[in-house]
């Protein structure tokens, strides 16, 4: 505590340095994020001449009306929406109950459990035997397509196993004995002190999903069923990809720059306003999990 | 030694693999041996007769799944006039699979690989039917022909037999159905900032000596500026695919975006090495000039298209690459409203040594793969009558383009009209209605190819233009057919790959001034030890083997 009362010379300069620095990479970081904000409030013509930069040039409104219009975008929208809250309630579920189960260390098979996480981290079916499964088993065009094959992340699991190894079993003991269940222990003891994982969690989980194209591209055959970052993904890489390009002229007519700008941000927009408050836990649950008590 | 030894364990994998095959096969032959006479039982919904030229319309409801190509720019819409129409018209329904445009080869690939295809499976360019070939998922569509009347007629009546020919597997059928050009039609050339040429007293160029005339004027009247900037040098292996790829044509030499190692040549009749031809070095040696005298901009070859773009519209450069939609959608849009009195044209590709040719087989187009689960069900010849009329016959063709007389379209002799109140691709901008975003039609999926008259309908002024004047152009001989074995296509694709790599390095490095052109005969044997020699016989074999083969 000393130290921080009264900084050497050398925590000083570390501390300016520090700071010069970490302005660097936040402004190296932050630049892409403005300059599509900026894009997305500018006219055609001034993105096309490269006149964008920081701040919006011949700034027009139009583009984000043109782009609420859009049914298919606000219906990929609501897709979305739905998928990451379904699936990262599912895989919340499933994966705290295996985390909890594997940090019981009296458990019997808990090591060939582990073994099975584990092994999909290295070993994967494959493309074509997984959508061969997913189809076999119906769930194509549904969206367990989507929400069951990512239910569990091992890496999320892990962490979660090991901070629920973290908290002292005594407390579990003691509610034991007071006359709880296994599942009361877990939903009235654990979880309540689980916030920070927990929250840590939902935020892993709902940021994936809601980023993910994927599986949905894969399993999902109809444009109304696909997430917005299908969406997204078509409009920015569809009319600029290179395999047509000697071919057929008419394929070639590009998607405006300002409304895939349009697109990016409304699109980024609601994690950009999730994040800041559930951040403060992610730093204390990844923490959390990491050092075993 | 050890080499020979993994070959031979590749022999014997491809033995044990073939033995394995031929057992399947041999199962699945009886089927084939009565396929023919089955097709007898696979008439549901069938025409008894339907001959070229005719409405196809099923005998009863039909409906068909179809992989759908879905274009950001018109996304799909189950309430298109299109699928109503064609409903209305065949009582056949399309169940289309949607795929995003930007993915549309994986989720194919995909889609075949775990027999979950639907029947009818378009969009496809050929070479890329090859790699499903050996798995047995396409059919061989060429055994089929006889069941669409509109597409035998085509290929008879615009000679295309060669072109089909060309994409003849070592069985010596086809499996995908190409679209069919009557004509050539070409795509990109040289586009000039006319004002400027004409405040400097220049005439548009027709020769690529004169394009050095022009571009050398310029250089002297703007010294500081590269006169000529280029683009599409990103997402293609071989850089500024379209310069090189009209520049190679007046050469007589296939480079850019249609660059293979190997090229027919028609004089020796024999295919032979592409970057050995005299032709190619002269392609080469002329943009080494264009470079050196700081007439191109070297960075045409590295950039992005937009950052070509931006030095046309801020007048860094007055020449660059065009094809008739850039040249009037962006060249031509953005510059009316950045420079004042700017003018752009483009012109005919400009001629070269080989006089007026232009490449051979670009008169097939995308086409249609057929599912070989198709041939299981009782609609299968429906089905085969239907994809005849839709994409092979001139209703068919002209409802995919334009859709439907006196509600989206009028026609007086043969020009097309559109009906006031709807735009394509920007031809009215205060529009309410788009013909493909809102009505479904001009979509790519089904729309291309055909006749020249229909293909040229939708022609600007600009276009019509520049495609009359290269319609007088002599076409390059096409290659006879020479399909490899399966073993060989491994080979040849193990050989291909570093071959182009360094074709195309060394040739920027020559073009760039990084390599002296003395060089040029080291560059050559450099191949030869890529085995560059090995690739070319093995495709000479390959044609004679087929020609004995299949005469």
């Amino acid at each position: 505590m000393v130290s921080a009362d009264r900084p050497t010379r050398g925590d000083r300069v570390f501390r300016r340095a520090n700071a010069v620095v970490l302005t660097l990479v936040v402004a190296v970081t932050l630049y892409p994020f403005v300059n599509i904000i900026a894009r997305s409030f500018s006219g055609e013509r001034q993105i096309r001449a490269g006149e964008v930069t920081l701040w919006p040039r011949g700034v027009n409104l139009t583009t984000y009306k043109l782009v609420f219009q859009d049914s298919m975008f606000w219906r990929n929208y609501g897709n979305t929406v739905l998928y990451t809250v379904v699936s990262t309630a599912v895989a919340m579920v499933l994966t705290t109950c295996y985390a909890y189960v594997l940090s019981k260390r009296q458990l019997r098979g808990r090591t060939a459990l582990i073994g099975i996480a584990v092994f999909t981290m290295f070993f994967t079916g494959g493309l074509i035997p997984n959508y061969v499964l997913i189809t076999s088993l119906g769930l194509k065009n549904s969206i367990w397509a989507i929400a069951l094959p990512n239910a569990i992340s091992v890496f999320n699991l892990l962490v979660m196993k090991a901070f629920f190894e973290s908290l002292p079993s005594d407390l579990e003991e003691a509610a034991q004995i007071d006359g709880l269940s296994t599942y009361g222990i877990l939903l009235r003891i654990v979880l309540p002190l689980s916030k920070a994982v927990v929250a840590t969690m939902v935020l892993f989980y709902s940021v994936s999903f809601w980023n993910s194209w994927f599986s949905a591209f894969l399993y999902l055959d109809r444009a109304d069923l696909m997430p917005v970052t299908v969406y997204l993904r078509n409009m920015i890489l569809g009319a600029t990809g290179g395999s047509n390009a000697g071919a057929a002229t008419e394929q070639l007519s590009q998607v405006g720059a300002n409304i895939q700008s349009v697109t990016i941000v409304l699109t980024a927009l609601p994690i950009l306003c999730v994040y800041p408050f559930v951040q403060r836990y992610f730093v204390k649950g990844v923490m959390l999990g990491a050092v075993k008590g | 030694m050890k080499n020979r030894g993994q070959l031979s364990r590749r022999q014997l994998l491809a033995a044990a693999g073939f033995v394995g095959l031929a057992t399947l096969t041999s199962c699945g032959s009886g089927d084939d041996g009565t396929d023919s006479k089955d097709l007898a039982k696979k008439q549901d919904g069938a025409m008894k007769e339907y001959k070229a030229g005719q409405q196809f319309r099923a005998t009863e409801a039909l409906s068909f799944s179809m992989l759908h190509n879905n274009n950001p720019v018109y996304p799909t819409k189950d309430g298109w006039l299109f699928w109503k129409e064609l409903t209305k018209r065949t009582r056949v329904t399309l169940k289309p699979v949607d795929v995003p445009l930007a993915d549309y080869e994986k989720k194919r690939g995909v889609l075949i690989g775990s027999g979950d295809a639907p029947f009818l499976i378009p969009k496809t360019y050929h070479p890329s039917e090859v790699a499903f070939v050996s798995s047995g998922a396409i059919l061989p569509v060429s055994d089929y022909v006889d069941l669409m009347p509109n597409f035998r007629a085509k290929v008879k009546k615009w000679g295309l037999e060669p072109e089909i020919d060309s994409i003849r597997q070592s069985d010596g059928k086809y499996y995908l159905l190409p679209g069919l050009h009557e004509r050539v039609r070409s795509g990109y050339s040289l586009s000039l900032r006319t004002d400027v040429l004409d405040k400097h007293g220049l005439s548009l160029p027709t020769t690529w000596d004169e394009v050095y005339d022009v571009l050398k004027a310029l250089k002297d009247e703007y010294p500081s500026k590269y006169p000529m900037t280029d683009r599409w040098s990103t997402n293609t292996p071989f850089p500024c695919g379209a310069l090189f790829q009209y520049l190679g044509q007046a050469y007589g030499v296939r480079a850019g975006w249609s660059y293979d190692n190997i090229s027919y040549d028609g004089k020796a009749k024999k295919f032979v090495s592409t970057a050995s031809q005299d032709g190619y070095r002269g392609m080469v040696e002329y943009l080494r000039k264009l470079v050196a005298e700081k007439l191109l901009d070297p960075e045409a070859f590295t950039q992005q298209d937009d950052q070509a773009v931006q030095k046309l519209l801020a007048e860094k450069s007055y020449v660059i690459s065009a094809n008739p939609q850039e040249l009037v959608q962006n060249y031509r849009y953005n510059l009316k409203k950045q420079v004042k009195g700017a003018k752009i044209e483009m012109v005919p590709v400009p001629l070269g040594p080989a006089g007026p040719v232009v490449n051979s087989g670009s008169r097939l187009e995308n086409g249609v793969m057929v599912s070989s689960k198709a041939l299981d069900a009782d609609t299968f010849v429906a089905m085969m009558q239907f994809v005849d009329w839709l994409w092979y016959s001139d209703d068919g063709q002209e409802l995919c383009k334009w859709g439907v007389e006196g509600v989206t379209f009028t026609k007086s002799g043969g020009t097309y009209k559109l009906k006031d109140g709807i735009t394509l691709m920007g031809s009215d901008p205060d529009a309410p209605k788009d013909l493909q975003k809102d009505f479904g039609f001009f979509n790519g999926v089904f729309t291309y190819g055909g006749s020249w008259e229909l293909v040229s309908s939708n022609f600007s002024a600009d276009e019509k233009k520049f495609q009359d004047g290269m319609a007088q152009r002599q076409e390059l001989p096409i290659g006879p057919a020479h399909p490899l074995r399966s073993a060989e296509q491994e080979q040849a694709t193990l050989w291909d790959t570093p071959l182009k790599d360094h074709t195309i390095q060394n040739t920027l490095k020559f073009v760039l001034s990084k390599r002296p052109m003395a060089q040029w005969d080291d560059f050559l044997t450099e191949l030869k030890a890529k085995n560059l020699q090995q690739l070319v016989d093995l495709h000479n074999k390959a044609a004679d083997r087929f020609e004995k083969e299949n005469g």
